[in-house]
């Protein structure tokens, strides 16, 4: 089921980093330092934050000079919407099965 | 966020009941090795066959009505029993509090690039 996923869960777990993550969405791109004037933060605490975002996919940061810019990976948060079908359709399946066994062993029960 | 899923099945709450919490009888159509203590506080350990392995801990199991499990990563699976005229319906709720929020996001990310 993907450590991506569990990834993206992780780093969306983080008031702070889903803050950076909308803030990005809403702005297309920023750096550390602007972001960090918007929280209460370090500039420092805003590139931790960033990596792991960036480690989770939902980010990417690009060398710009001598700064890194940042800007949202939307499809990643797909990827999480698309893991809720896929539970979904697992338990279709489940269902069935239990549906299936049920309905076999009470047809092998003795009288 | 949360997914919803029912099944009615045509034998006794009793004997459902069996079929949801017997490892032996979850291997039959949950996962490929199973261990559970349905009992409040009993662990549970499942195996598929494609690699995946998830435990969990029993929070609520009231016979044969209702058991809740959650899972080590945080989400909950809650199945509750009912007779039914056509035997035991069986009402499955797998909930994670952090869906809630990537697909919240995702909505708020939608709309902004629309």
């Amino acid at each position: 089921m993907g450590d991506r996923v569990d990834a993206v869960f992780d780093a969306l777990a983080d008031p702070s980093r889903r803050y950076l993550v909308e803030r990005l969405t809403e702005l297309g791109f920023s750096t550390p330092t602007e972001l960090a004037g918007e929280l209460p933060m370090t500039r420092q605490a805003v590139t931790k934050h960033l990596a792991l975002l960036e480690h989770a996919g939902l980010v990417t940061g690009t060398r710009e000079g001598r700064k890194t810019v940042y800007r949202p990976e939307l499809d990643a948060l797909g990827d999480a919407s698309r893991w809720l079908e896929r539970v979904g359709a697992q338990w279709d399946e489940r269902l069935a099965a239990l549906g299936r066994h049920v309905t076999v062993r009470q047809s092998r029960a003795p009288g | 966020m949360e997914i919803v899923r029912e099944i009615v099945l045509p034998v006794s709450p009793a004997e459902a009941w069996e079929a949801v919490t017997e490892p032996e009888r979850l291997e039959e159509w949950f996962a490929n090795d199973v261990e559970l203590d349905a009992r409040p506080g009993g662990r549970g350990f499942f195996r598929w066959d494609d690699g995946d392995v998830r435990h969990a801990v029993v929070e609520i199991a009231v016979a044969p009505e209702r058991l809740v499990l959650r899972w080590d990563d945080d989400g909950v699976v809650e199945l509750e029993l009912a007779e039914h005229p056509d035997g035991t319906r069986v009402h499955v709720r797998e909930t994670s509090p952090q869906w809630g929020l990537a697909l919240e996001l995702h909505a708020c990310a939608a709309w902004a690039i629309a």
